[in-house]
């Protein structure tokens, strides 16, 4: 009898200090949430269902949850930040949001560069690690332009969407398969690509480069010049200079084309469309060559 | 007072949580791509660390010991470092939104961390006196953030090298995390020396 009892007594303090601990914690947790429960917006939950929920962070937020709590306290009216969900889900937030659908302009990712091994040359062979990020780290890598594409591919690296190629030491962007993710506006050690309004007709000024005339066209036959002739054309005003760059704002800009005709260099550039049918242009210049090289070595093979 | 000092500088370079106990290892391992994330995991651990030791030492010495319970000490542990990083949480929330805001998305990830529950066992075992637990681990929490902070350089510069397929990822960042802990050995004997 006293053996069962010094058991239970063994097995029924441990119980109950183990037990009242758990209590006493759990009144404690419910406690400290009543007192100190934050009140937040059912409209943020509902935003937030509503988007899709990647956190991919194209529309500036830290991830969805951000966007929607930005929109829901009235810090940001433009419904149609989310690059991912595209159309419908920026008439889904305007929906959830009861405001007028706010017009849906696609973004596209622009490499702001020309230079490829046509118009700049190279200061030294770089032997090291085959990737931007480490060649920008030796005397800003080899490109004789220091602003300028490298074309080891960092973008194309990360670029999950076939979207990027690389051409003669130069990254383009097919805007037919870009979604504007921006991983690769990230990646560019260089800071050349950036996301603009994908708009047939876009006119944009390919280069980054802040030198004065006189280098820019020392080490780049393409370059931005700081001329100022596009600035005088542009009707609109949507041209400013910006530390020996003309920069157009996309969102003032009509496209009427007036600063591509004037620019001497031709470091204006206009179109996303023209930039598509060169690439499949050079795609199939390059098939062809291959198939013509194959065949020449099949004829070859078969003389001897 | 020496006496805290020596438990501060052996727990921070010699029992170095993460590379000499292998403890927090999957933090380490998982924060370490860029500075901001270690950055925030790291005053969350330390944070985490002095508050539930205040909690369970006297929890341990004033309910489990008296009672003769010293081998419930893992599961009542665990039970109030789980609740201690909820409340915590929700007072923070309230009362500190930046702090909330820095910290927040690390404090839930803190609660199952095998670092904190460690250090409270191991100030157990070690019979330290209260200011001692406490110094012991401030000093984890340090020399985690120390750990986080150097393999976050080693990671970056893993990044940009030219790696074999066949170790690109994970088994590179093994064979540096051990390498890491290797040279932390180098610190072995040098506390006792300075403090004798």
């Amino acid at each position: 009898m006293e053996l069962i009892v010094l058991q239970s007594s063994n097995i029924l303090m441990p119980a109950l200090i183990g037990g009242g601990t758990a209590l006493l914690l759990g009144i404690v947790i419910v406690l400290v949430f009543r007192f100190f429960s934050v009140e937040e917006d059912p409209m943020v939950e509902e935003l937030n269902s509503v988007l899709p929920g990647v956190n991919c962070g194209g529309c500036g937020y830290s991830g969805c949850l951000g966007y929607a709590s930005a929109l829901a306290s009235g810090e940001d009216s433009n419904t149609s930040k989310c690059t991912a969900g595209g159309l419908e889900t920026a008439e889904a937030v305007a929906l959830t949001l009861g405001t007028a659908p706010q017009e849906y302009i696609p973004q596209v990712a622009y490499v702001f560069c020309q230079g490829s091994g046509e118009y700049t040359t190279k200061r030294y062979e770089y032997t090291g690690t085959p990737n931007c990020a480490s060649a920008t780290g030796l005397f800003a890598g080899p490109n004789s332009c220091t602003y300028g594409c490298l074309g080891f591919g960092d973008c194309y690296d990360v670029c999950e969407f076939d979207a990027i190629w690389i051409d003669d030491g130069l990254a383009h962007v097919n805007s037919e398969n870009c979604t504007a993710c921006g991983k690769c506006v990230i990646a560019c050690p260089k800071d050349l690509i950036s996301l603009i309004p994908k708009h047939e007709l876009a006119t944009v000024n390919s280069c980054r480069n802040h030198w004065p005339a006189a280098a820019t066209r020392k080490n780049c036959k393409i370059g931005c010049i700081a001329c100022r002739l596009c600035i005088k054309a542009c009707p609109v005003d949507a041209i400013h200079m910006e530390d020996n760059l003309a920069v157009i704002d996309q969102e003032i800009c009509i496209h009427c084309g007036e600063c591509v005709k004037v620019c001497p260099t031709n470091s204006i550039s206009e179109g996303l469309l023209k930039g598509m049918a060169e690439e499949k242009a050079l795609r199939a210049a390059a098939k062809a060559e291959k198939e013509a090289e194959e065949a020449a070595a099949k004829a070859e093979k078969e003389a001897s | 007072m020496q006496d805290m000092f020596k438990i501060l500088f052996s727990v921070i370079l010699i029992d170095n949580l993460v590379l000499s106990r292998f403890l927090g290892v999957c933090s380490f391992l998982g924060l370490t791509k860029d500075l901001k994330n270690s950055m925030g995991m790291s005053v969350a651990v330390i944070f985490v660390m002095l508050v539930s030791t205040a909690v369970t030492y006297p929890i341990y010495y004033f309910l489990l010991e008296p009672a003769g319970l010293g081998y419930l000490q893992t599961v009542i542990f665990i039970l109030v470092i789980a609740a201690t990083v909820q409340v915590l949480e929700a007072v923070i929330r309230k009362v500190m939104p930046p702090l909330y805001d820095a910290m927040g998305i690390f404090l839930p990830l803190i609660t199952t961390n095998c670092a904190i529950l460690g250090v409270m066992l191991i100030n157990i075992q070690e019979s330290y006196s209260f200011v001692n637990a406490i110094m012991s681990s401030l000093g984890a929490g340090l020399g985690y953030t120390l750990a986080m902070f150097l393999f976050v350089g080693v990671r970056e510069k893993l990044e940009t090298s030219d790696i074999p397929e066949s170790f690109k990822g994970l088994p590179s960042t093994l064979v540096a995390a051990s390498i890491l802990s290797v040279a932390f050995m180098g610190f072995g004997g040098v506390i006792e020396n300075l403090f004798s």
